[in-house]
């Protein structure tokens, strides 16, 4: 990897060119409610160059920040369910875990290969986003041991949810902690259909609820990139500063912004990437 | 609010402060020529605070869940601290 004359000393165009693309991608994750490594990776990847395993170490780094950012922010609306995010987090850290020492050892064209088949995976999930509604209207119904409650602003009042088929949600937060780790992405865009489709999760607890998992799932991976080298931090300061300040905007845009287009972009967007993703992998 | 709730909004909201000011820091330093390695210092620690943030998360839910007396979830809480720790280990390998 010869990144080493662009790492030191720090090249100012390329910390820019990093920061500016974190903040894209920082606001299309918010916009979205996805993460903004699906879009991040490919850039540094198939843009400046970056080999798959660094630019998902850098990933990583920014799906922490955003964890943490967003997190901090929601803590106390009760929309993060902190008993199933913690039991599912024991999945989403065993296969964070896996997948960290997996990437050690696998191919990069395997790596772009599996970076395309989930790129079309996340675009056809995006245009079919399954929208059904969990919540129970009664706010005194039983919510089982570990589903929740909180005030949904749509229907102006407390609503209550419990959760179904556990074992499918942990198998599904395996391989989200799983492709995770090999890929840079958060693995919310696996678990937050799978919770809300299955589960019996309101999409915006489901979301919450990865939002949180997320950052101690990428920890898992960006420990074992660091240990080896991949994580620089002076690439990975301007890709977080992006990030943070991307989506600290999207937060004021997506009000105004009509996310259908915009979904039906990014899918075309993603299903670009793919093509490029294999077809580097053949190269 | 739920305790653990708050304590762990306020672990998440301090980590994220303390690691994006570092990597602000460090960054305006290294772009501004200061020689020496404070900048490289400054970033490596900031990078060092982002991924603890989430793993502190974790260890203030064991304490909480021990002082609430909920075994269940000390030990899965544990189990997640175990996977981390997992973790740092295949990071030397």
């Amino acid at each position: 990897m010869n990144l080493l004359p662009l790492l030191n000393p720090l090249n100012p165009a390329l910390t820019l060119t990093i920061l500016v693309a974190g903040g894209i991608a920082g606001a299309l994750g918010i916009a979205l409610g996805l993460g903004g490594g699906i879009f991040l990776v490919p850039f540094l990847t198939l843009a400046l160059g970056f080999p798959l395993k660094s630019a998902a170490a850098i990933s990583l780094a920014t799906v922490i920040a955003t964890s943490s950012a967003v997190s901090a922010r929601r803590a106390g609306s009760h929309l993060i369910n902190l008993r199933l995010g913690m039991v599912l987090e024991v999945a989403t850290t065993a296969g964070s875990l896996l997948g960290g020492i997996t990437a050690q050892f696998v191919a990069e064209s395997t790596l772009q290969r599996l970076f395309g088949l989930v790129a079309i995976a996340v675009a056809l999930a995006m245009v079919a986003r399954i929208n059904r509604r969990n919540v129970i209207a009664d706010p005194d119904a039983d919510s089982g041991r570990l589903g929740g409650r909180f005030y949904e602003a749509e229907s102006g009042g407390v609503v209550s949810y419990r959760v179904k088929r556990l074992p499918l949600a942990l198998v599904g937060s395996f391989v989200a902690g799983n492709v995770s780790s090999l890929l840079g992405i958060g693995g919310g865009i696996i678990k937050v259909p799978l919770l809300n489709a299955w589960c019996g999760v309101p999409l915006r607890a489901a979301a919450a609820t990865s939002a949180l998992m997320i950052g101690v799932t990428a920890a898992g991976g960006a420990v074992i990139y660091y240990g080896h080298g991949d994580l620089s931090p002076m690439l990975a300061a301007p890709a977080v500063l992006g990030v943070q300040l991307g989506s600290w905007a999207g937060t004021h845009l997506t009000n105004q912004t009509p996310v259908k287009w915009l979904k039906v972009l990014m899918a075309v967007l993603l299903l670009v990437v793919a093509v490029l993703m294999f077809v580097r992998s053949v190269r | 609010m739920n305790r653990l709730e708050q304590h762990i909004g306020t672990v998440l909201r301090v980590g994220t402060i303390a690691s994006s000011a570092l990597f602000a820091i460090g960054l305006l330093l290294v772009l501004g020529h200061v020689a020496g390695e404070l900048p490289r210092v400054l970033l490596t620690v900031a990078l060092i605070v982002l991924i603890a943030t989430p793993p502190m998360r974790v260890v203030i839910s064991v304490i909480e869940y021990v002082r609430e007396r909920d075994w269940t979830f000390v030990v899965l809480t544990l189990i997640v601290l175990l996977a981390l720790a997992g973790s740092v280990v295949a990071a030397r390998f």
